[in-house]
């Protein structure tokens, strides 16, 4: 668990040098020119994570104790389930226009979050906020949303 | 060189316009309610609200702004207060004895009490504004790539080493950021950067959307793992609204001189509103002699760092202006802002476009006090939005992250970077790595990486770019220190212990 982060880290910085060595080379003046501050950044996030994960050796009650905080198997539920319908939002927003798709991700997430016992007024705020900000957004401050 | 008096009456008389009077109160209102929220800060209160100045010309863009900015600080002490949830770290010290006040059934009057606090603190950091920020922006005008690069290292280094969690953490937070603004084109050469062919990526990652990621989503995320009860225990009766003659001789000088010093912080990077915050309410505790009321209820405990807080956060926009410095992750947001108004925040910003920096600065003042009369007179009103169940904000402020990355580039490939930077923020914070190194990064990282290149083709080494002028000399020095300082201090109290 407490090597995740510091794991992450680490392959980040190996996949980034990779790609830097890899950067096509300049046509204008030095070649490397576009390389060198993406090496730099991408040596010292390497050192950094790998000193992270040294000091993670010693640590790993209190990631386990960060991690608690999923203990609560319900709630945990909600957040996965959260950002599933973001998803379904980004992929329904373009086809099935701004006005509908809102309504249909604010009213799952409203019915998600604050439960299905308030129906109704889960139902009254996805349309009412999703009307407004439509009308926000579109008429008064003429941005073209799909 | 001295005060620009000519455009600071300019400023004034159009930040009293009446169509910028109204901004001042909508944006106020919508700060309060975000910074309101348990958990939400100024932050995500202006991240998440950034989309509502579109179309809008700058000067009144960016006095919404700052009135969202001013009225997120209020409410953050309002949650403090009422519920003992601070927004964000400058609203802590409000707790210690904010909380008990309200306990005691004085909460009408603590809220009233911290917001005559802010005012003094804001006021007094104004006057502070006006007669440093110009001569400020005067110096900086000399700075060459060579200086800005090791000033633009300064604050990132020392947003690390003051910001909470272990220094390794933050300076890992910091290159992830740097990391991020290399995607793009680069500028100087044409070559394309990671941008794994996607023609979107070409433009970089807009910050914006990095911004609102964590902090709008993230903090949304965190909070719904948080959600047990969704309502407060908050009693309506908030009890008297007026303070006593005692309160106001109690605290009145404790806010005034703590006004000064939370100012002078606030101008440091990486310092701000938190560090202040608790410095004044430390100091006032030793100088008090009703010491041992502090944590009780004492009102000068609530009074001190609530008028240094709001003199940090006035303090924050010297060098935000004047050098386009951010020195928190709030003010960071606020540039991030600036920058896509069209407004580039510098030295030359008070030469080119002084009437916007004065309109701004006079709008932050009339700003504090129509914030004042709304907080004291809308008492009620605002508690009854606290009492609104979080259930229903959160998933409003979800689709309002989602709806202003949107319009920021009209491309829904953004909403998957939003939720990238959604899940990164929500483990950031489950493992207490500091977010603030990491968004200042991304907002400062371009002209890192411009200034550093600049100053490598002057200097043929980086001992030349160093020890380029004594300025330089100036920076490459307290950048070290505020590095190790930090460890060594570390250090020493543990042999001492």
């Amino acid at each position: 668990m407490r090597f995740i982060i510091p794991g992450a880290t680490i392959l980040i910085s190996i996949v980034y040098l990779f790609l830097t060595y890899n950067l096509p080379q300049a046509h204008v003046g030095d070649p490397d020119a576009a390389q060198k501050y993406p090496l730099l950044i991408g040596y010292a996030l390497l050192v950094l994570s790998v000193l992270y994960l040294i000091s993670e050796l010693k640590n790993e009650e209190k990631v386990r104790e960060a991690f608690r905080i999923f203990s609560d198997k319900e709630l945990t539920i909600k957040v996965i389930v959260v950002l599933a319908l973001c998803l379904v939002y980004t992929y329904m927003f373009e086809p099935l226009g701004f006005l509908i798709s809102t309504i249909i991700f604010l009213g799952a997430l409203l019915f998600l979050i604050n439960g299905v016992k308030k129906w109704l007024l889960n139902i009254i705020i996805a349309l009412v906020f999703s009307f407004a900000t439509w009308y926000a957004f579109a008429e008064l401050l003429q941005v073209s949303l799909p | 060189m001295g005060v620009d008096w000519g455009s600071f009456a300019e400023g004034f008389s159009t930040a009293i316009q009446f169509e910028n009077l109204i901004f001042i109160v909508i944006g106020g209102l919508l700060g309060t309610i975000v910074g309101m929220l348990p958990g939400l800060g100024p932050a995500t209160a202006v991240a998440v609200l950034i989309p509502v100045t579109f179309g809008m010309e700058p000067t009144s863009a960016l006095i919404l702004l700052g009135a969202i900015y001013y009225g997120a600080m209020y409410g953050g002490s309002r949650s403090s207060i009422l519920i003992n949830t601070p927004g964000d770290g400058s609203a802590i010290a409000a707790t210690f004895d904010g909380y008990p006040m309200t306990r005691k059934g004085q909460a009408g009057q603590a809220l009233t009490l911290a917001t005559l606090a802010s005012l003094v603190g804001g006021f007094i950091a104004m006057i502070g504004f006006v007669f440093l920020a110009q001569p400020l922006a005067q110096f900086a005008l000399k700075f060459g790539p060579a200086e800005y690069f090791f000033l633009l290292l300064f604050t990132l280094s020392a947003v690390v080493s003051l910001s909470k969690g272990n220094m390794l953490k933050g300076f890992i937070s910091m290159f992830l950021g740097l990391l991020i603004t290399t995607i793009g084109i680069d500028s100087q050469s044409g070559v394309y950067r990671f941008t794994f062919g996607v023609p979107h990526l070409s433009e970089g990652v807009d910050f914006l959307v990095v911004i609102i990621g964590i902090y709008a989503v993230g903090e949304v995320l965190y909070n719904i793992l948080l959600l047990k009860d969704d309502s407060y225990r908050i009693k309506e009766d908030v009890g008297n609204k007026w303070i006593t003659k005692e309160q106001f001789k109690r605290s009145f000088w404790p806010a005034l001189r703590q006004s000064p010093v939370g100012f002078l912080i606030g101008i440091l990077p990486g310092a701000g509103g938190s560090i202040a915050s608790m410095i004044s309410y430390s100091t006032e505790q030793q100088l008090s002699k009703k010491s041992d009321e502090f944590g009780k209820g004492a009102p000068e405990g609530l009074a001190a760092p609530e008028s240094s807080n709001n003199a940090a956060a006035v303090g924050a926009f010297i060098p935000l202006l004047t050098m386009g410095i951010p020195g928190s992750g709030t003010t960071a947001v606020i540039l991030g802002a600036l920058i896509m108004l069209g407004l580039q925040p510098g030295p030359m910003l008070f030469q080119n476009q002084p009437e916007v920096v004065w309109t701004f600065v006079n709008s932050l003042f009339i700003g504090n006090i129509a914030l004042v009369i709304m907080n004291i007179l809308l008492i009620g009103f605002l508690i009854k939005i606290l009492k609104t169940p979080a259930n229903i904000l959160y998933p409003i402020i979800l689709l309002l992250a989602f709806i202003g990355t949107y319009t920021l580039g009209y491309s829904t490939i953004d909403f998957f970077i939003l939720m990238i930077f959604g899940v990164i923020g929500l483990f950031m914070k489950i493992l207490n790595i500091p977010s603030a190194p990491l968004i200042l990064a991304v907002i400062i990282g371009n002209q890192l990486e411009q200034n550093f290149r600049m100053a490598s083709v002057s200097y043929d080494s980086v001992f030349g770019m160093m020890t380029a002028s004594p300025i330089a000399i100036f920076f490459v020095i307290i950048t070290v220190l505020s590095v190790f300082l930090p460890m060594l201090l570390n250090r020493l109290a543990r042999i001492k212990r």
